[in-house]
């Protein structure tokens, strides 16, 4: 059976798979409550909780922008290892101080932080519409590359079997089926055996790659005639634009709003903890790995284009599977764990934008079934129109990741700030936030990517704290002034 | 503060030398890398560092304190 219908077989059989787990989902849930349907009833153990957070975590960004990405940028790309394991460590800034106070609250969206902290505030629904629509449209964007990767997988693998329009709503509509009927219990379990396959897939493919290349010291000599530029230490704004990557990375992704769902989701904070720690290694597992994948792509494959590169991975299955029928079938299990993880994070981000629009956007009460009703309604229209514009496929995937972090920056203030700093207030955050978004686009639109190097996200940002310490600091009480009491908080 | 939560925040501060050494920034541009384990020098000292970060980051994580007691919190939290 050549590798095309193999892919079909193996696609058909996981699809099936994933659909008797929404089953077993929704027979496990306990009521229609947001809480059980958007947070699996705050009951994830730690080794489900370690592999959805490392399924959402490692997306089809991972899997198809980041080879793409090495292979564009050459050895420099070892940077993705370090912004990867930057989440976990900056996670250690909000996850302690979060979670208790998350767990007092019954808290389910991302935005009922905002809405407890800065409760009673002139200015606290401004800033939680802001943080909600910059999550919201960072959300959308995210499920828009997830999308596209998955049309470009299907299509490469099975040789335009599954076509890339039928990768993106066929595989969306599965998506959508498995997440509305079994929540984020079913979300999870999947992402469970997701993760799992991701990484054997993985550890297979890196083997096959390094071997076919004769190893990593004739990659590297040949990667430095073909291609010297990507194997020569880096100038000072290659260096300027890896530190400014691991801040934008570091800090945007703590306020991923299906993370933060996830800390809440946590049977208890040991466990959370212990997820964590694990989660540190998973950059070396994979991103590291990815990495080497997409270096090795160098000298195999002169000549891509730069929205090309981004298929060196399904282009490497193409060429493993070529090698030997016991390889088309290992590159099948690749494909299929590929496919896997691309639809682990697609389905997060699904069920997190559906409670996010439903709560904090249209303000539906947290413990209420029509609330759960809605943000599934929002999840199947959301779907509809990502789907529809997943049909430009020469957007590159790194860009739209950019694109995204450099929004879902602006929203670290109203958390990380907040949850240390007492004094920060409700509208000089909003104004920040509004100014660093603002600025952001501008630069986007404008096509100021990077200011010698650092991203312009990362600049906005730093416009954005500067308003909101210093609109707080002047709004602060004096002496002489009454103080107002305790904002009422919970 | 406990000898637990020191330690930790002195994980947490070497996590932040080893992530500054781990960016070529000392290093003189396009200069030709020696191959250390297949890769450019420069390279391999960030996976380096990146691997010991790891390891340093999980004992920090294995360190930390991750309450359910909300009182405990609300005392610290940036609100009440």
């Amino acid at each position: 059976m050549s590798l095309e219908y193999l892919g079909v077989a193996g696609l058909a059989v996981y699809l099936v798979a994933l659909l008797v787990v929404a089953e077993l989902a929704r027979r496990a849930r306990r009521d229609q409550s947001p809480a059980d349907h958007f947070l699996a009833g705050r009951d994830l153990g730690v080794f489900v909780l370690f592999l959805t957070l490392y399924a959402t975590a490692y997306s089809g960004n991972s899997l198809l922008g980041y080879p793409g990405e090495a292979y564009r940028r050459g050895f420099s790309w070892i940077m993705a290892t370090g912004f990867m394991l930057s989440i976990v460590v900056c996670f250690h800034a909000l996850v302690p101080r979060l979670r208790p106070i998350a767990v007092a609250h019954a808290f389910v969206t991302p935005g009922d932080w905002v809405r407890h902290r800065f409760a009673g505030e002139p200015g606290a629904r401004a800033l939680l519409a802001g943080v909600s629509v910059l999550m919201t449209l960072a959300l959308a964007n995210f499920l828009f590359a997830q999308l596209k990767a998955m049309g470009e997988m299907a299509d490469q693998v099975t040789g335009g079997v599954v076509s890339y329009e039928f990768g993106v709503f066929g595989l969306a509509l599965v998506i959508l089926v498995y997440e509305t009927v079994g929540g984020m219990r079913a979300v999870a379990w999947t992402d469970a055996a997701q993760g799992v396959l991701m990484l054997l897939g993985l550890a297979a493919l890196l083997n096959w790659v390094l071997g076919a290349s004769g190893g990593l010291e004739l990659m590297t000599t040949q990667i430095l005639e073909i291609r010297p530029a990507a194997a020569l230490v880096p100038d000072a704004r290659e260096c300027a634009n890896w530190v400014s990557t691991i801040g934008l990375l570091g800090l945007a992704s703590i306020v991923y709003p299906q993370a933060i769902q996830r800390i809440y989701a946590a049977r208890s904070g040991p466990v959370l903890k212990r997820s964590l720690a694990m989660m540190s290694f998973m950059p070396l597992a994979t991103t590291a790995v990815v990495t080497l994948i997409g270096l090795a792509a160098i000298p195999r494959f002169a000549d891509l284009g730069a929205a090309e590169a981004d298929r060196v991975m399904p282009l490497l299955l193409g060429e493993w599977a070529a090698a030997s029928p016991l390889y088309a079938v290992a590159a099948v299990a690749v494909f299929i764990g590929a496919l896997a993880a691309i639809m682990s994070t697609a389905d997060s981000v699904l069920l997190s934008l559906g409670s996010l629009v439903a709560e904090d956007l249209l303000g539906r009460p947290r413990d209420d079934a029509s609330t759960t009703a809605l943000g599934k309604k929002v999840a199947a229209w959301t779907m509809l129109a990502m789907a529809c514009g997943a049909m430009f496929r020469e957007i590159t995937l790194w860009r739209l990741i950019e694109l995204k972090m450099e929004l879902l920056i602006q929203c670290v203030p109203a958390f990380l700030l907040a949850i240390h700093w007492r004094g920060l207030r409700a509208r000089p955050t909003f104004a920040g936030l509004v100014a660093g978004a603002a600025v952001a686009i501008v630069g986007v639109l404008a096509g100021w990517k990077r200011i010698g190097g650092v991203h312009i996200g990362m600049l906005s940002l730093c416009l954005n704290l500067a308003i909101a310490v210093a609109g707080s600091i002047w709004a602060r009480p004096r002496r002489s002034e009454p103080v107002r009491p305790s904002a009422g908080l919970g | 503060m406990s000898a637990r939560r020191r330690l930790r925040n002195l994980l947490l501060v070497l996590i932040g030398l080893l992530y500054a050494a781990s960016i070529p920034w000392y290093r003189t541009t396009g200069e030709t890398p020696a191959l250390w384990l297949g890769l450019p020098d420069w390279v391999a000292v960030a996976l380096g560092c990146y691997a010991a970060a790891a390891v340093l980051n999980a004992v920090a994580w294995w360190l930390t304190d991750v309450s359910d007691a909300p009182d405990a919190s609300e005392d610290r939290e940036g609100a009440s």
